[in-house]
């Protein structure tokens, strides 16, 4: 029952957090609504029993990409570029009804697939082990590959995040307009 | 572990999904943009990791781990190519990028 509070109240701070990162108009309160929302994402990862995960989530989105945003948005001379509004305003509203439509096709897929689920396999494990334990060995056995296959993309984003940022002795003439 | 029910995760996931999609379609800013896109990978991992503490596996949060690695790479990436594009055209609105019209 307190285990229910605690996830309404993560989510409800997740939902309001989620409303405020696409309303704001200055971007420094947009990243602040998604830290916020992260942390709170975290919280319902807590709830959930998944400890790894929550942590995670509060050590690299929460810190590393978070402040990441902020480095970029202090960093770079916005005020140079040409001021618009914040929003699509039109756009925004006439995709309404394809979000709904999306909403309606996530909802229909969920339902059905919960009453599909398999009883977990896994459950006497967790609760002897602990989730952490669980999930360490599940990666490092059976997701081995595709945890080398990460890593291998996150150097090739570092490589390519630092050839396509680096400064160009010339820059190219604008010949659109 | 079974008090909350996992439809309640995926109501959240849904929701904050939505947002984020709301959000790429109808922001301006680059920048945010790139924020509504890491909402909505938040909301897959809710779903994710909601629908292991109902089945009782790791799976999912094994994925969840991937997704914020991809994340994390996706960010990097995004960035480095917004400050390029600032660097060169001095524009941060998406609807100014028009170099690739053809």
């Amino acid at each position: 029952m307190v285990r229910l509070i605690v996830f309404l109240m993560f989510s409800a701070w997740a939902i309001i957090s989620g409303v405020g990162v696409i309303t704001f108009t200055n971007p420094i309160y947009v990243i602040l609504w998604l830290l916020s929302a992260l942390i709170a994402v975290a919280g319902i990862f807590f709830t959930a029993g998944a400890e790894l995960v929550g942590a995670l989530q509060l050590l690299i989105y929460a810190v590393a990409i978070a402040v990441f945003y902020v480095f970029v948005l202090t960093a770079v001379p916005w005020e140079k570029a040409v001021k618009k509004g914040s929003h699509y305003r039109m756009e925004g509203v006439l995709s309404l009804p394809l979000v709904i439509l999306l909403y309606v096709e996530m909802a229909i897929v969920f339902f059905l697939g919960i009453t599909a689920s398999p009883e977990g396999k896994l459950r006497a494990f967790i609760e002897r082990l602990g989730n952490t334990e669980v999930v360490g060995s599940i990666l490092f056995t059976k997701y081995f590959f595709a945890f080398e296959v990460v890593s291998l993309v996150l150097l090739i984003g570092m490589i390519g995040a630092v050839l396509i940022g680096r400064k160009e002795s010339q820059t190219y003439e604008d010949d659109t307009r | 572990m079974k008090t909350i029910p996992v439809e309640a995760y995926f109501i959240v996931s849904m929701i904050l999904f939505g947002l984020g999609v709301i959000g790429l379609v109808a922001r301006r800013n680059l920048v945010t943009v790139l924020m509504s896109l890491e909402l909505a990978l938040n909301a897959v991992n809710i779903a994710f990791v909601g629908a292991d503490a109902q089945m009782g596996l790791v799976e999912g949060q094994v994925f969840a781990l991937f997704i914020i690695a991809l994340a994390a790479a996706e960010a990097a990436v995004g960035l480095g190519i917004i400050i390029a594009i600032f660097r060169y055209r001095y524009v941060e609105s998406t609807d100014e990028i028009t170099d690739m019209r053809g």
